[in-house]
């Protein structure tokens, strides 16, 4: 979740191509279990607590004297009767059929609340990728292609720095830099209280917004990339037919373009699904930080509120959109790796 | 016969270092010689002679917080990180002597440890009640250990496939002797570098939780010091509040990323010594 340097062996990766259909297959089904054990846990941990719903309710001034039988009447008529495994069942069946549940916090279904977040988290995810993605390879590029030079030694040491400062910080110090000490950019809120008449110019105070949050993003990603791709294109730089193409004169941008970036393609290529979950677990602090009304944060204050339909909601649709994503991203890669 | 040091000699003695004064802040905060965390009158105080990092918002000195939270910090991580190795070693070593059914329950088991959201599992956990020092490890732990596994497995099948092994093991050697004798030498500065990166994982983990406001709320670390300073980078507080536990934890983490390269590149060179 938090490691910027873990360099692991790529899953899915390397296998071989005969059996790629099977090991997809397999990894979904994996999927699946987790998906499933994940659901559960989150139904039943909340009524491993002592007291339920109806134990608040009833906790009120309002002192009546009802029966035994009147209190079992009323937890089966709120659904928070019967046994531990019968209402662990129900939630599960109560999700299958897309019922989300109802916020009693926020009075408002649970599948309205995501379905305004989702979008926010996804702007910020969507502007993160290109700048980690553009910014990891070029850094790797230039500091692998000739190890051990001074420009190398530059570019590996400040990422170390990086690297050694745990991202949550990075992010609050860019709150602290630019929102607080330099106020150049707005620091809270994904628009401003008054969203401005045109599109245009609210397309512009939105990207404002959202350009700190998805720095930060992006900076906790790029260290993550920038390690092993350091490592690839160090490899890169002792081979062959680099060596041939140097001594032919090609440099610069084409030597850079050609040799280095087209090689390093398939290592982003299988690192991109391991990003998926740890974009989605650095977005949650990052939304924290920024105040930016994404998922993340959303299920943060659900913790926090012990809101347990949004938080069960939350981890759901998460669940499902990250094992999910993941899955896609792996098969994508496979099929890749099958085409050479 | 040792063909060479597991680790250099100075990060050995760094190792070293870290340890004893873990030791004897543990030491200090048990034996009352680092004042108590008390809170006073004196709130939000910037560093002067009588508190010479600052106090806090409660009035508790920030330097007795950062020394008093450094054994928890640090004594947390390294123990999360060794019960992720352990796990991780068991692992590996089920999968390696059977190499049927243990190798495929083993690897069904790191792949779905892998695709876990971990942060889902954690904020699951903390809704359900604010976890300890016990419960952190083990639940990092459990969140930590896949890492591991395939590394090792492929060490260990590399080690066992040697020919020195098959030599001893045909003049009688027993399992026992050949592991402490061969294997684990062999393997140690595997086990290091993981460790290392293990420690590096456990402490961002455990210092994004508290930092979140997810731990328990007696559980003073530098994490849950960064909580209560983000309240205050509105005002001249956060100079104070923020950064000292920020360059702590940096600092810890720098010194861990270090020690792992300068063992990575020793293990290469010794690589490419032998080969």
């Amino acid at each position: 979740m938090l490691g910027p340097t873990r360099i692991s062996p790529q899953s899915g990766a390397a296998a071989r191509p005969g059996a790629n259909g099977l090991v997809l297959l397999r990894s979904l089904m994996q999927r699946v279990v987790v998906f499933v054990v994940l659901l559960v846990l989150m139904s039943l941990l909340p009524r491993l607590l002592p007291g339920d719903t109806l134990d608040v309710l009833m906790d009120s001034d309002v002192q009546r004297g009802l029966q035994d039988g009147e209190i079992t009447d009323l937890r089966d008529r709120l659904g928070l009767g019967g046994s531990l495994v019968g209402q662990v069942g129900r939630d599960l069946a109560r999700l299958a059929h897309g019922d989300l549940g109802y916020s009693l916090l926020h009075g408002a279904p649970v599948s309205y609340l995501l379905a305004d977040a989702l979008p926010w988290t996804a702007l910020l995810i969507a502007l993160a990728t290109p700048i980690f993605l553009g910014l990891g390879v070029t850094l790797a590029v230039e500091a692998g292609r000739q190890p051990g030079t001074r420009a190398d030694r530059l570019i590996t040491t400040s990422m170390s720095l990086l690297a050694s400062i745990p991202p949550f910080m990075t992010a609050v110090l860019l709150f602290l830099c630019f929102g607080i000490l330099w106020p150049v950019l707005p620091i809270g809120g994904a628009e401003p209280l008054f969203p401005a008449a045109t599109p245009l110019l609210r397309a512009q105070e939105i990207l404002r917004h959202a350009f700190l949050p998805s720095l930060a993003l992006a900076l906790h990603e790029v260290v993550r990339y920038f390690f092993v791709l350091r490592g690839e294109a160090a490899v890169l730089s002792r081979r062959a037919f680099v060596l041939n193409g140097r001594s032919r004169g090609i440099s610069g941008w084409r030597e850079r373009r050609d040799y280095f970036g087209r090689n390093l393609l398939p290592v982003v290529c299988a690192r991109l699904g391991q990003s998926v979950a740890t974009l989605f677990t650095a977005s949650l602090f990052v939304e924290v930080i920024f105040s930016y009304p994404g998922v993340g944060a959303l299920t943060y204050h659900a913790v926090l509120d012990r809101d347990y339909p949004l938080l069960q909601g939350a981890i759901a649709v998460l669940a499902l959109l990250v094992l999910g994503l993941t899955w896609l991203l792996d098969a994508l890669t496979e099929i890749l790796v099958r085409r050479g | 016969m040792r063909i060479a040091l597991p680790m250099s000699r100075r990060s050995v003695r760094l190792l070293c270092v870290i340890l004893v004064s873990i030791l004897l802040l543990v030491l200090a905060a048990a034996s009352d010689l680092i004042p108590a965390y008390q809170t006073s009158a004196a709130t939000l105080q910037p560093p002067a002679h009588a508190y010479w990092l600052g106090t806090n918002d409660i009035g508790q000195s920030v330097l007795t917080g950062l020394l008093r939270a450094a054994p928890v910090t640090v004594g947390l991580a390294l123990a999360t990180a060794a019960l992720a190795l352990i796990i991780a070693i068991v692992m590996a070593g089920l999968a390696v002597i059977y190499p049927n059914r243990g190798r495929a329950l083993v690897l069904h088991l790191t792949d779905m440890a892998e695709i876990v959201p971990s942060i889902l599992l954690l904020l699951l956990v903390a809704a359900w009640h604010q976890p300890g020092a016990l419960e952190i490890i083990l639940l990092t732990a459990v969140l930590t250990w896949h890492d591991d596994v395939r590394i090792l497995r492929s060490v260990l099948l590399r080690e066992i496939s040697r020919e020195n092994i098959t030599t001893v093991r045909h003049m009688g050697a027993s399992w026992p002797y050949l592991l402490l004798r061969h294997i684990l030498q062999a393997v140690t500065p595997t086990l290091i570098g993981l460790y290392l990166q293990n420690v590096v994982q456990a402490t961002m983990r455990v210092a994004g939780l508290a930092f979140l406001g997810l731990t328990d709320a007696d559980l003073l670390t530098w994490g849950s010091m960064l909580q209560d300073a983000i309240n205050y980078l509105h005002t001249p507080a956060w100079q104070w509040l923020l950064l000292p536990p920020t360059l702590c934890l940096t600092g810890f983490l720098l010194l861990l990323l270090t020690l792992d390269q300068r063992q990575t590149q020793r293990a290469q060179s010794v690589d490419e010594a032998v080969s």
